[in-house]
């Protein structure tokens, strides 16, 4: 186990700069899962960690010591890849002791370190068989024993459950959480999607064009984003977001006034979000007509349009509701979010 | 019935065409089971099939085939080098401009390759003096250079194409693990190339084992010459024993064929790689 720190991390490819200046510390045993939109730089942060890309500036540091002209096999990590990149000519068991073997370990200690972690992971009825004649999942599971055999400081994971059925993906989700908790071995886990963000990390850094846009614990960032490209990232489904102007504590916008308990400057230009689950139908407010009612047992989705703008509400168990109807839509002023319309940032 | 017409125009075009190639392997075998008298004779199947042409051959009974089992040997030995020495460069030239992506790998390929646009005939004199220069005409080891260098730019044109189509990420997994470059070559690299390096090695070695023109011009000596030009040498009399030249040289086809039939799977795997874009 170990600490991760990333010091004025830069990364240029020619001309094009994907990384401006990225500074992160990974504290040991943490799950810090990288999140952001394709592009944004992610990928590309977690390979300069795992060595596999040079770093144009700045510093990485694995426990203390910079590792940035150490090769892979000396930074003690193991990464597990969306193609699972098993070796396809070895069996499973041959694949999971791999770099046992490199290290040049005997026989017994490969032995022991693969019945490990097959019996962790449950692999230990296809330990003969080819990644082949393997399903997905197992697939998955066996490049994640292939990483859990070395025992390494830090555990990568770049966008692990994304060649994964849906069902399959929310199985692993929590498989690879279980076996944070039990291991607990420093990991940074890298995925575009932010319910795998929310639900598996300690805390997340949401990153967009080559920065860290907020770093905090999953909950923090949903309810207090730093900005309207957090507030619209994370959580799904997303954010409702309108124009308005602050006039008397109100937001004035869509031919309504909005509260809110945040401030702002008289007559400021201002973003108004709130999340779906923030806003009711109610007796008076904002006149609307929904639009789609879509019930998913515990709770119902309604798409709503009002002044123009269609809004998404999340409801509580069932809804009466029909296409058509005419509404009225209350937003709940605490728990309501205002950015600056200029800069996004909030207020 | 859409599939049934196409089906049989398939069938109406493969058949002239599988006679086109047959026939001259039949007139091959037709020689070489006639005696002297009959194989001109025209007929479809000899009035006396023999095997004393074979006979012959095996005891070298005639002045043409007096160093036969020597000339065979020089063959196998010319071919079995070129596709051994052919293979080795050529892999780790695709391994380094595919895998290591050495700086200038590319253009040192596409160089290799430019050497295609000169017909191999006028790379003979070069090739000639060159060999002459280090004393090695006469030599086997001339024949199995101009062969590799020959098959060379092909082979690692196709090696890398097919080395191309391998995840990048086995090579950074290896990476990861632990692996040298040198490891991932041996560990990694060769295991899964395994079918095209059959296909590109049983092809340097048939280029060798046919190859004439440069055998012809490189060796001289009765008992350097591999078997393909001592078949040259059945036409410069005026009487050629055909039905011999014929008989021997069914003999010299079958270990390429046995080769390609042995290989056959890997053949049209390895050969088309790379050629079309997956």
């Amino acid at each position: 186990m170990a600490s991760v720190g990333f010091r004025e991390v830069k990364k240029d490819f020619g001309k094009t700069k994907v990384l401006h200046g990225i500074s992160l510390d990974i504290a040991d045993g943490e799950f810090m899962v990288l999140v952001g939109p394709s592009g944004c730089g992610k990928s590309t942060l977690l390979r300069m960690l795992a060595g596999l890309e040079d770093i144009t500036a700045g510093a990485i540091a694995i426990d203390g010591r910079v590792v940035n002209d150490l090769d892979s096999k000396d930074r003690d990590i193991a990464m597990v890849f969306q193609s699972y990149a098993l070796y396809p000519h070895m069996t499973v068991r041959e694949n999971m002791g791999f770099s046992l073997r490199l290290r040049k370990e005997k026989a017994s200690v490969i032995a022991e370190g693969v019945r490990r972690a097959a019996k962790i992971l449950n692999l230990e009825p296809y330990l003969e068989r080819y990644p082949r004649e393997l399903s997905g999942g197992q697939r998955q599971r066996v490049a994640m024993g292939r990483a859990i055999v070395r025992d390494p400081k830090v555990f990568l994971f770049d966008e692990p459950l994304s060649n994964l059925d849906a069902k399959l993906r929310v199985a692993m989700r929590s498989e690879i959480k279980a076996l944070h908790q039990r291991l607990k071995t420093t990991t940074v886990y890298v995925t575009h999607d932010q319910v795998e963000a929310m639900t598996m990390a300690d805390r997340i850094a949401v990153m967009n064009e080559g920065r860290i846009e907020q770093l905090g614990e999953p909950l923090e960032l949903y309810d207090r984003p730093a900005n309207l490209f957090v507030a619209q990232f994370i959580g799904s489904p997303a954010m409702n977001v309108f124009d308005g102007v602050w006039r008397g504590n109100f937001v004035e916008g869509l031919g309504g006034r909005w509260a809110c308990n945040a401030r702002a400057q008289e007559g400021q230009a201002v973003k108004y979000g709130i999340r779906p689950e923030h806003l009711a139908l109610a007796a008076s407010g904002m006149p609307a007509e929904i639009e789609v009612v879509e019930p998913m047992g515990a709770e119902t989705e309604i798409l709503a349009r009002a002044g123009g703008q269609t809004f998404n509400l999340m409801m509580h168990g069932r809804a009466s509701h029909a296409p058509g109807e005419r509404v009225f839509l209350a937003a709940d002023a605490a728990h309501a979010h205002l950015f600056d319309a200029a800069t996004g940032r909030r207020l | 019935m859409k599939k049934f017409t196409r089906e049989a125009v398939l069938v109406l075009v493969a058949i002239p065409i599988l006679l086109w190639t047959l026939i001259p392997i039949y007139h091959i075998f037709l020689f070489a089971i006639s005696t002297k008298d009959s194989a001109f004779s025209g007929a479809l199947w000899p009035d006396k099939p023999t095997l004393r042409n074979f006979e012959m051959i095996a005891q070298q009974h005639h002045f043409y085939l007096h160093h036969f089992w020597v000339q065979i040997w020089n063959s196998l030995w010319i071919a079995v080098a070129a596709g051994a020495i052919t293979l080795a460069v050529a892999t780790c030239a695709a391994f380094a401009i595919s895998r290591l992506k050495v700086r200038g790998g590319r253009a040192v390929m596409n160089l290799a390759l430019f050497t295609y646009f000169i017909p191999a005939a006028f790379l003979a004199i070069p090739m000639y003096k060159a060999m002459g220069m280090y004393g090695l005409l006469n030599n086997r080891w001339s024949l199995v250079l101009a062969m590799v260098t020959l098959a060379a730019p092909y082979a690692i044109w196709v090696l890398k194409q097919a080395s191309d189509k391998l995840p990048y990420e086995l090579d950074e997994a290896a990476r990861i693990d632990g692996a040298t470059p040198l490891q991932l070559f041996r560990l990694v690299y060769l295991p899964l190339m395994t079918p095209s390096l059959i296909a590109i090695g049983t092809y340097a070695l048939l280029l060798a084992w046919n190859e004439y023109l440069y055998a012809y011009l490189l060796l001289s000596h009765e008992r350097q010459i591999p078997l393909a030009v001592a078949l040259g040498h059945f036409i410069a009399a005026d009487d050629s024993p055909w039905e011999l030249l014929m008989a021997t040289g069914l003999v010299y086809a079958l270990p390429p064929a046995a080769i390609y039939y042995a290989f056959r799977r890997y053949m049209v795997s390895g050969l088309t790689t790379g050629a079309v874009k997956a």
